[in-house]
């Protein structure tokens, strides 16, 4: 019986290491994995593309969130306008690490094992992984969605590249915020904003808000939160204590912005978004970043560099310059305010209904 | 990708051989884990930026991580809170300790020297084994540090601990203090959770807040499996198992991200890897009706 | 030796459950007494035993071991002096260890238990000897782990390890009651025979009569938290199952029973 167990622990170790074989067979066969085609087909080719050679990307998304969604969109897009298509000359490699960050590490060995032409990484987390996994090998990064690439290290302080790595930047137009803030509340003193201490993100934009608030007469009044659960207790207070609220690109928080809208709602104050999607579903406005857009940036840095255009370590990174205006019309009627007609009329989008 | 999935068992392994500690031998189950992993990588963080010696960084992450643990049994012995809320309470209070430790949620220290690149080892290994230096050692680290666990559960005091977990009166019969050893234990296990977070830092060269979620999920799952897998083969060590259980453990979520690739989308990670244990768990499961058929 | 002085004893105080086991309860024991104690359940024989190891607060009352004050003393720290056996043969061992490391750990009481090895090779042959003395073949079977040896053989053990390192006292909590009969007068035996080796001084409950008139050279009977029955040396002797039994009845039929 002895004997008998004892092939059977040897059995489940066998399977384990099948398994695992059968993980780095899977890597080599690569060549023709069984791809899902998502773009969809302008036929449109620009010069500088090699037609007959076909590009590796590897894509690392951080957390499933839906302005991260909407770069990945981007980032595509941006590489079909230079030529570069899924299912054409493109083979993408996509994968979510949920939020782990335990996951990013073998993500990221995933695409250096496939020999990938370029690597994205969206958020900070995953980028720093990337650019830390890849800092022997020949592989460049694009990351976009990171508000400071300085403050994480990626970037030096002149916007210069620390490496092969480089991208775009999703830092908030804070000052235009402040700006559109006191234009459509021109009684207004406080604002206050909800943050996750884990984010750090979010702590360098509560530092540019403090800093320029005073300049537009205002207060900016923060509430730190550690978990998504802490969000309901701390918007009520919050909302109670200030005259609005302004959204950052806080994940935590905004993952749970109806529980922000909530809150507000009830004291009847208005909630200022930190992009479009935001605004879509119930807040007020917003001087933000389309990130599809931003995506889009990235995705032209991107064919750049795999087209021999230019090297990573050459580029700056960027920041998308101006903010767009999105206004809620619904949500100003609920709450009673009218928003500036100057501010209607430039505004890249003005919804009427608020989203379920 | 298996040396980096080697790499990160091996670190995993670390903190696993802690929960060993408290879950197997103790019969605690400790949640402080989830704050004393980040604890060892905030630690890492601040040290290794200010240019201290990275192995030496390895010595303070285990002793700042045992002090944690030690507070996490002091909470339950001596104030008499239950196990689970003490570890509850510490991991709660960690967050944000480490968060003042680091300074901020997320700190990056490419260029710094860490025991990676300090290893002496990097310049004499023949070339082929290059990409496998990192793994070198790492295995030399964990396979040092189990054997001084193997060697310390074979002293008096670790004759203690182990009697402890399972026979608490005999503890007393022998006229010591049983709520003592335990926080020994729970000293001793977070310390290796602390030095797996620090060394989990230097590797990826970053610290993040979030990085301790889960933790103890980890742990709970490396000895498990680990145990479970090799349970007949009777001259394996414990320590043995959950090392190799650990790694296993990295290697059915390598093998989820490699699959996913193929077919599945990116939100079936997850999914996949819980099949994935599973198989594992019910491969290694003995049947009950055949050791009646045979004995 | 041991003298319990004034003990009160209220069980769930401050609820309308309060009941009084101990009442003004007094028990000197002598050196190198051997006492067996009898009754009924409920009348406090564990009660008492629990006090003397602090494994239970009291009161009101002093206990004194070889003069010294040990009421405000926490339990392990009394166990320092005292071998306790359970009715549960599982609480003197420990079954995921082996035998070898179990006899090591019970030799190593009192001794500081520090990062020196577990395992005194010098003694194994006199754990040996110590096994060998219960003739149950355990000393062939040093590397097994407890956890496989039957009830039977772990009390054995449990004894042997309580007795192992000069104790004060010897503290036998119904030791026999959770084995068969065969193996029960085994037990009995090993301890008559370990406690006049040793000299030790001994307090034995037990619910088996026989065992009580047999053993020991002081017989206690309890009841209701009162030393009923109190025979000493010569009159011990002299006691015989029936006269245990015929008070026994007494008190029932005093008790409306």
């Amino acid at each position: 019986m002895k004997r008998k167990q004892f092939v059977k622990s040897m059995m489940a170790v066998g399977v384990a290491v099948t398994l695992f074989g059968t993980m780095l067979g899977c890597s080599k066969n690569s060549e023709n994995p069984l791809q899902s085609v998502e773009s969809g087909g302008s036929n449109e080719t620009n010069n500088s593309v090699d037609t007959n050679k076909t590009y590796k990307i590897g894509i690392g998304q951080f957390a499933q969130h839906s302005s991260l969604d909407n770069c990945k969109e981007g980032f595509l897009q941006g590489l079909a306008s230079a030529g570069i298509k899924e299912g054409e000359n493109l083979i993408i490699y996509y994968d979510n690490a949920n939020s782990d960050t335990g996951l990013t590490a073998p993500i990221i060995e995933k695409y250096i094992a496939e020999e990938v032409d370029l690597i994205c990484a969206i958020a900070t987390p995953m980028a720093q992984t990337a650019y830390g996994s890849t800092m022997d090998k020949d592989i460049p990064v694009i990351y976009t969605a990171i508000t400071d690439p300085v403050e994480a290290e990626l970037a030096k302080e002149d916007g210069g590249s620390v490496g092969n790595i480089t991208g775009t930047s999703d830092k908030l137009p804070v000052e235009e915020q402040l700006k559109m803030i006191r234009q459509v509340l021109p009684e207004a003193k406080t604002v206050g904003i909800l943050y996750t201490t884990s984010e750090v993100n979010s702590i360098s934009a509560i530092e540019e808000y403090k800093e320029k608030a005073s300049k537009y007469g205002l207060e900016i009044v923060e509430s730190a939160i550690n978990t998504s659960a802490d969000v309901a207790m701390a918007a009520k207070d919050l909302a109670g204590k200030v005259d609005c609220i302004t959204n950052l690109t806080d994940n935590t928080v905004v993952s749970a912005l109806p529980v922000v809208l909530e809150a507000a709602k009830k004291e009847n104050i208005p909630v200022f978004g930190s992009e479009i999607e935001q605004v879509k579903k119930g807040c007020l406005a917003s001087v933000g970043i389309d990130y599809v857009e931003l995506g889009k940036k990235t995705g032209e840095m991107a064919a750049k560099i795999l087209t021999g255009e230019t090297v990573a370590s050459q580029l700056n990174f960027e920041i998308i310059a101006d903010g767009e205006f999105y206004g809620n019309t619904a949500v100003a009627e609920q709450l009673g305010i009218e928003l500036p007609k100057d501010l209607l009329d430039n505004a890249a989008e003005v919804f009427q209904t608020i989203e379920k | 990708m298996i040396a980096t999935t080697i790499e990160q068992g091996l670190i995993y392994a670390i903190m696993a051989l802690g929960v060993y500690i408290t879950y197997k031998i103790l019969d605690v189950p400790d949640l402080s884990v989830d704050g004393t992993f980040p604890l060892g990588a905030a630690l890492t963080a601040l040290y290794i930026s200010k240019g201290v010696n990275p192995y030496i960084v390895l010595v303070l992450t285990f002793l700042v991580g045992a002090i944690a643990g030690v507070i996490t049994g002091i909470i339950h012995v001596k104030l008499k809170v239950r196990d689970l809320l003490a570890g509850i309470i510490v991991m709660t209070g960690l967050y944000s300790i480490n968060l003042r430790i680091a300074g901020r949620a997320n700190v990056a220290f490419y260029n710094q020297d860490t025991i990676f690149t300090l290893f002496p080892l990097n310049k004499i290994l023949p070339e082929q084994l290059v990409e496998y230096e990192r793994v070198i050692l790492l295995a030399i680290i964990v396979i040092i540090l189990k054997l001084l666990l193997d060697l310390y559960l074979k002293t008096k005091s670790g004759y203690l601990l182990r009697a402890t977990g399972s026979n608490k009166t005999l503890i007393t019969s022998l006229g010591k203090d049983s709520g003592l050893v335990k926080i020994v234990g729970l000293g001793l296990a977070n310390g290796f959770a602390s030095l797996a977070g620090g060394i989990c830092a230097q590797q990826q060269k970053f610290f993040d807040i979030s990085m301790g979620t889960g933790t103890v999920v980890i742990g709970l799952a490396s000895v498990i499996i680990g145990i479970s897998v090799f349970k007949y083969i009777t001259f394996m060590k414990h320590t043995t198992s959950v090392v190799i259980g650990s790694i296993l453990y990295k290697a059915c979520i390598s093998l989820a991200i490699a699959k996913i690739t193929i077919k599945a989308s990116a939100s079936d990670l997850n999914l996949i890897t819980a099949i994935l244990f599973l198989i594992i768990l019910v491969i290694t499961k003995d049947k009950k009706r055949r050791v009646r058929q045979n004995g | 030796m041991v003298e319990l002085k004034n003990i009160y004893k209220y069980y769930n105080t401050g609820t309308v459950n309060e009941t009084c086991l101990f009442n003004n309860f007094n028990l000197e024991v002598k050196k190198e007494q051997f006492i067996s104690v009898v009754g009924s359940n409920g009348s406090g024989k564990t009660s008492m035993l629990n006090i003397i190891c602090g494994s239970i607060p009291l009161e009101k009352g002093n206990i004194i071991m070889d003069g010294k004050d040990i009421t405000k003393e926490r339990e392990y720290k009394r166990l320092k002096n005292i071998g306790r056996v359970y009715q549960n043969p599982a609480f003197g061992t420990c079954p995921d260890m082996t035998i070898l490391e179990n006899m090591s750990l019970a030799d190593n009481k009192g001794k500081p238990f520090n990062l020196s090895f577990g395992i005194n090779k010098k003694r194994i042959d006199y754990y040996r000897d110590c096994l060998r003395f219960l003739n149950l073949g355990l000393e062939d079977k040093m590397d097994v782990k407890v956890g496989v040896l039957s009830g039977g053989q772990r009390q054995a053990m449990s004894l042997v390890m309580s007795t192992l390192t000069p104790i004060k006292f010897l503290i036998l909590d119904e030791h026999t009651a959770a084995l068969d009969p065969k193996t029960a007068e085994l037990i009995m035996e090993l301890t008559g025979k370990i406690v006049k080796e040793k000299k030790l001084t001994t307090i034995m409950v037990t619910h088996n009569l026989r065992y009580a008139v047999e053993y020991g050279n002081r017989l206690l009977m309890m009841h209701q938290g009162n030393i009923v029955m109190d025979k000493v040396g010569k009159e011990k002797e002299e006691t015989q199952i029936e006269h245990i039994l015929n008070m026994f009845n007494e008190i029932s039929i005093e008790c409306g029973n």
